[in-house]
């Protein structure tokens, strides 16, 4: 069975989805959404839009705290915490990720340390 | 259908408090949750704690499943037939139902509200696929398999050119299929690129390292160089200095929208023959080049 264009997208900052369906496919209400939003620990794509859009990128780690919540039976708030936290570490393993690209090959294997002192 | 204990597996006494309960449960979904143990049985041990606390923290799940007394673990037992008709919503039949299931189901009915259960929405499926630095500049299809209760499905999915590392994929309408109208879940797919001898990725564009010697970099020269697609001739300008970054267009994850880098590193010969050792001798005796001195100047 080969899926159709349309049925797949990228849960990157290409393509956007919608309140309703970030809830979908979240498994999270549409007013915690809200409540996520009112922590600033989701932003929408354009704030003042009274149906808002966010960035796919948000589904992944959004996703991952949601399960998280469930499975240790977390507060809303806690997870708002958690979800800032996820993000975080996505965004340092790009940079390790940048940085280890830039890395010459005899140097990834382990950094050669001159002994110091007598 | 087997009688399991959910107050022996949270380790509480029959009467504990919610309290206890939450605690209970929160310590060893701490101790055994597959994202924190690796442990061979921790999955099952954090499945287990995870539905006894989920009948245990809902107070009408709880009182149903202290109705059914206290059986030994594993013992069989039958649901008092009167749980069909005071929970399950229509449709529903408790035949083939575990204890986990059949709570479940005394949740959606709730007891003494014959209602139209609600849609449920088909489960979600997490996959992972990891493919080489040149299929993911070519696109390419892979195999999925997917269980769920029609039973093993295989999925052939086109993974588009230009992917990167750590991209994330979604299926819509294509996990596991929806109960009662309810839509059908979606495929996750979590794409990872094959570590490559050569070359490095970071987001599209593509690192590699480009080695030459003393005097092809200071001379400037032509050298073959490799891409994902074969190799081809990089001309090396003449007074290039070690870590500078030559580019190749348009040769990265994404055909014409990133880029291929040849970091250079300069090179010396482990042992010298004797001609060299005399020009590079010679050329120490005339060069007044100083690489402290520029290092100093460039601070």
């Amino acid at each position: 069975m080969i899926p159709k264009q349309s049925d797949w997208r990228w849960l990157d900052t290409r393509e956007t989805v919608t309140l309703t369906e970030l809830s979908e496919c979240c498994g999270v209400s549409e007013s915690e959404l809200d409540e996520l939003v009112g922590y600033c620990a989701l932003i929408p794509l354009a704030p003042a839009n009274p149906q808002p859009t966010f960035s796919a990128h948000w589904v992944v780690p959004l996703r991952h705290a949601s399960k998280l919540r469930m499975d240790f039976d977390l507060d809303l708030f806690t997870m708002a915490i958690l979800l800032g936290n996820l993000n975080r570490i996505e965004v340092l393993e790009r940079q390790v990720h940048s940085l280890q690209a830039l890395l010459p090959q005899q140097l990834r294997s382990g950094i050669e340390v001159q002994p110091t002192g007598a | 259908m087997k009688y399991k204990d959910y107050y022996e597996t949270l380790g509480v006494p029959r009467h504990a408090e919610l309290d206890q309960i939450k605690k209970a449960y929160r310590k060893l979904a701490r101790s055994y949750h597959p994202d924190v143990s690796k442990a061979p049985d921790a999955e099952a041990r954090f499945k287990d704690a995870a539905e006894a606390y989920a009948t245990l923290k809902d107070a009408g799940k709880r009182t149903a499943y202290d109705e059914l007394g206290h059986p030994k673990t594993g013992a069989e037992f039958a649901p008092p037939p009167q749980w069909q008709q005071d929970f399950a919503a229509p449709g529903d039949s408790f035949e083939d139902l575990d204890l986990a299931d059949l709570l479940a189901a005394l949740g959606r009915g709730q007891r003494g509200s014959a209602q139209a259960a609600a849609p449920i929405r088909g489960r979600d499926f997490e996959s992972a696929v990891t493919v080489s630095l040149a299929e993911a500049r070519q696109g390419i299809k892979v195999q999925l398999s997917v269980g769920d209760a029609d039973g093993e499905r295989t999925l052939e999915i086109t993974i588009p050119p230009g992917v990167r590392q750590d991209q994330k994929l979604r299926l819509r309408g294509r996990g596991g299929k929806g109960l009662r109208g309810g839509a059908d879940g979606d495929i996750y797919l979590h794409i990872t690129l094959a570590p490559h001898v050569v070359f490095r990725p970071d987001g599209l564009d593509l690192y590699f390292d480009l080695a030459l010697t003393p005097w092809e970099a200071a001379l400037g020269a032509d050298v073959e160089v490799p891409t994902l697609e074969g190799t081809v001739l990089l001309t090396v300008p003449p007074g290039t200095r070690y870590g500078r970054k030559l580019r190749l267009r348009g040769r990265g994850l994404a055909e014409g929208h990133s880029d291929l880098y040849a970091l250079v590193h300069i090179d010396v010969p482990a042992s010298l023959t004797d001609p060299e050792r005399a020009l590079l001798v010679q050329l120490s005796n005339i060069s007044n080049f100083n690489p402290r001195t520029v290092a100093l100047k460039e601070k």
